[in-house]
């Protein structure tokens, strides 16, 4: 919203794609809370976020290290993958529990006449990080190259 | 007066060249000028000589990209509901269980739905070809996939629960169906005689813009009290059709058609007040008194 130069667009996607893993994944599976990929997609969003905090904090008081700019156009390069696979890891965990209870699932007949399968939403959410996490991913690689590569710039002029 | 060349700070590429600006003129004004010559595209009725321009004009080419007519948009985008629709109520193969193949809903609501629903596209596709007047002859080529898959998609989303052999009638049997079916007739009578009464409003060929006006009809009544009835009377037919099927996709895709057409309106309303003084302060854009 003007504080910082991120796109309103896909940082809400981004929120947006958390809450959805941690509430209607991880927490309403309880099942899938024991599994090594909840560990992953965690630590991977933790050290992602600590950097990108700390970027923003700094840039606004335009003090901003070489270091932590550097780190948050490189770690995600391991971050991201990790993160993603976390996550796909996870949300592939719970499919047999939410097909077992019917989580969050309406089937016919009803008087709405409306259906919702849960098990499906979750394959098709897998299903579309496929086109997703590659943009995503090179988007940042291109932005990793333009900001990187600026400040080599500007070193030379010093 | 001065002469003043605008170029592209990262490419170098002459933006824009102006004559005669006098010497005392501020980079503001110089800024104004040069906005000025960038602004709103020009129209093809446009007369050489009336545009503010020095001695030479410079004239802008915008490419707008690949371009389809509207009609044709139109045209593709009813047809394909209509169609799909009845792929469903007939019930075609693959899409229910094989024992339901080619069976009929014992619903008499199931069938009325139908012909609501076949009647409403056909009326849109013979609205395109013989009443409406475009002001514009094209519109952006992707908007053609954009739209047929908004179109398509709730098509086959609403028909697939209406005409499924699981589906179930409106709480309040044959009253709700009645009062539902009463609304949408009234409602899409009412937006046919818009659509007629703004056909009137334009000379045929003729691209120009008239303040509309209520007329005997008294479906056009409702212009004293909107900017586009044409858009109410459309919300409100799918209003009806939501309430006689009792189902919840139509629902949504009504919402989501009010949204859309409520942007429209509003967009309408605002250049009917710019374009007109006398515009009539009663009206709102697409709701009486609220909206």
């Amino acid at each position: 919203m003007g504080i910082v130069p991120s796109s309103v667009v896909l940082t809400s996607f981004q929120v947006m794609s958390r809450v959805f893993l941690i509430w209607a994944v991880t927490h309403s599976v309880k099942e899938v809370q024991t599994e090594d990929s909840v560990l992953l997609f965690v630590i991977a969003w933790t050290i992602t976020e600590i950097i990108r905090y700390s970027f923003y904090t700094f840039s606004l008081l335009n003090h901003l290290p070489y270091l932590i700019k550097w780190a948050r156009y490189t770690l995600f390069i391991v971050l991201y993958p990790m993160g993603v696979s976390g996550e796909l890891l996870t949300i592939y965990a719970a499919l047999p529990f939410v097909r077992q209870a019917g989580l969050y699932s309406i089937s016919l007949p009803n008087k709405y006449n409306f259906s919702f399968d849960y098990y499906a939403f979750l394959i098709l959410i897998m299903i579309s990080y496929i086109p997703l996490f590659p943009q995503l991913y090179f988007h940042m690689i291109h932005q990793r190259r333009k900001v990187l590569s600026h400040t080599e710039e500007h070193k030379k002029f010093e | 007066g001065k002469h003043v060349e605008i170029l592209d700070a990262k490419t170098r590429e002459k933006l824009c060249f102006l004559d005669k600006v006098e010497p005392h003129a501020t980079i503001a004004e110089i800024k104004n000028l040069f906005t000025k010559t960038q602004g709103k595209s020009l129209k093809d009725e446009d007369v050489l000589q009336k545009l503010p321009v020095g001695t030479t004009a410079t004239l802008y080419f915008r490419d707008l990209g690949a371009q389809i007519s509207w009609v044709t948009v139109f045209l593709t985008e009813y047809a394909g509901p209509l169609f799909i629709y009845l792929l469903f109520y007939f019930r075609v193969p693959f899409i229910y269980g094989h024992k339901y193949d080619f069976t009929s809903s014992r619903h008499t609501v199931v069938h009325l739905a139908c012909i609501c629903h076949s009647f409403h596209y056909v009326k849109r596709l013979l609205e395109t070809l013989f009443v409406h007047r475009f002001s514009h002859g094209t519109m952006p080529l992707r908007n053609i996939f954009k739209n047929c898959t908004y179109y398509w998609g709730f098509a086959a989303w609403m028909a697939y629960y209406i005409n499924h052999p699981l589906y179930t009638p409106p709480t309040y049997g044959a009253q709700q169906v009645k009062l539902a079916l009463a609304i949408f007739v009234i409602c899409q009578l009412g937006n046919f005689s818009i659509h007629m009464a703004l056909r009137d409003l334009r000379p045929a060929g003729s691209k120009t813009r008239k303040i509309p006006y209520p007329t005997k009809n008294p479906f056009t009544w409702l212009f004293l009290l909107v900017s586009c009835p044409n858009y109410t009377y459309e919300v409100g037919s799918w209003i009806g059709f939501a309430i006689m099927t009792q189902c919840l996709p139509v629902a949504l895709f009504s919402l989501v058609g009010f949204t859309q057409m409520t942007i429209w309106a509003k967009g309408k309303h605002r250049s009917y007040l710019k374009e007109f003084r006398d515009y009539p302060p009663l009206r709102m854009p697409i709701i009486p008194f609220l909206l």
